[in-house]
């Protein structure tokens, strides 16, 4: 039997890539990938934002940022 | 096998999986996995680079004594990638089982007493961190079994047999693994077990690191490996 890959839609998630040049300077978002999970998002992070000499790179799941604010929003205080 | 005959078969087997990967850059079944598949491609063409290299340091170089102009079966790669991959299975078994069997083997090597090896490979370790986790995950999703059971069989036989010249560079100190330990390490780190392969040993090419005499890559491939395919796309007469 031949599978059907799927792996984009339905189970993906959004993660966004952060990555610094320089260590005074701070990390900073630089695009988003979408993937199934962590270890296949840390590769396609790796793989499509390699292009320039970054020191650092991380990636976060979008559902676990907490967001206190957005545009449009009135602050908490 | 001379230490610089098993650094030949892993440079062959990294361009060759290299050429495999990148065939798939805009086959893949997502964008980012299109991506990852040049990436990874680019990363395996440029540490054959770095193997071969390392022939002329280590004062034992193969290639001059084979006929690699005219003879496909003198690029001492699997049977696995003798021909386009035929499927994402077969990409996903080779990123997963070959990939981080050639990872495995680098290991050995960094931590093994080759000096030029411990300092050039180190960082083929770092990136093909992400060849794994790439491999890993897909694998995870589920692949066709016959690509997998046959990446797992052409791991053991590259490997080598018990007691062969692999297991010796380790006794010497030169591999910090043997074919055991390499095995062991490759199915540790996928967290699954290889199939019962029984591989045919004395019908197995120790320089090749493959079972069975013959075959080798495909006539397209090679033609562009020589600097042939690409005549094809010159103005006529020049």
């Amino acid at each position: 039997m031949t599978h059907v890959y799927n792996r984009v839609q339905g189970e993906a998630k959004e993660y966004e890539v952060f990555a610094r040049k320089l260590r005074v300077e701070p990390l900073r978002q630089i695009g988003t990938v979408v993937a199934p999970d962590a270890d296949l998002a840390a590769a396609y992070a790796r793989a499509t934002y390699d292009e320039e000499r970054w020191i650092e790179m991380a990636i976060v799941a979008r559902d676990q940022v907490m967001t206190l604010w957005a545009p449009g929003e009135e602050s908490a205080d | 096998m001379s230490l610089g005959e098993l650094v030949l078969s892993l440079a062959d087997n990294k361009q060759l999986l290299g050429l495999r990967y990148a065939e798939w850059a805009t086959r893949a079944p997502s964008l980012e996995a299109d991506i990852a598949a040049a990436g990874m491609g680019l990363d395996d063409l440029g540490h054959c680079r770095v193997l071969y290299g390392c022939l002329e340091p280590l004062g034992d170089d193969p290639r001059p004594g084979l006929a690699r102009d005219s003879d496909p079966a003198a690029y001492w790669s699997l049977p696995y990638f003798d021909q386009p991959f035929a499927s994402w299975s077969h990409f996903v078994a080779a990123n997963a089982v070959l990939d981080t069997a050639f990872t495995a083997l680098i290991q050995a090597c960094v931590e093994g007493s080759a000096e030029v090896l411990q300092t050039r490979l180190r960082k083929m370790l770092m990136e093909e961190r992400y060849h794994f986790l790439h491999g890993r995950s897909w694998l995870r999703s589920g692949i066709d079994r016959a690509p997998l059971d046959e990446a797992w069989r052409q791991a053991v036989a590259w490997f080598g047999p018990p007691g062969g010249e692999l297991e010796e560079l380790h006794r010497s100190g030169v591999l910090s693994m043997g074919p055991a330990e390499l095995l062991a390490r490759v199915s540790d780190r996928l967290g699954a077990s290889p199939p019962k392969v029984a591989v045919d040993w004395k019908a197995w090419d120790s320089k090749r690191r493959r079972e069975g005499a013959g075959g080798g890559i495909d006539e397209r491939t090679f033609n562009m490996l020589r600097g042939l395919e690409e005549k094809r796309f010159m103005p006529a007469g020049a």
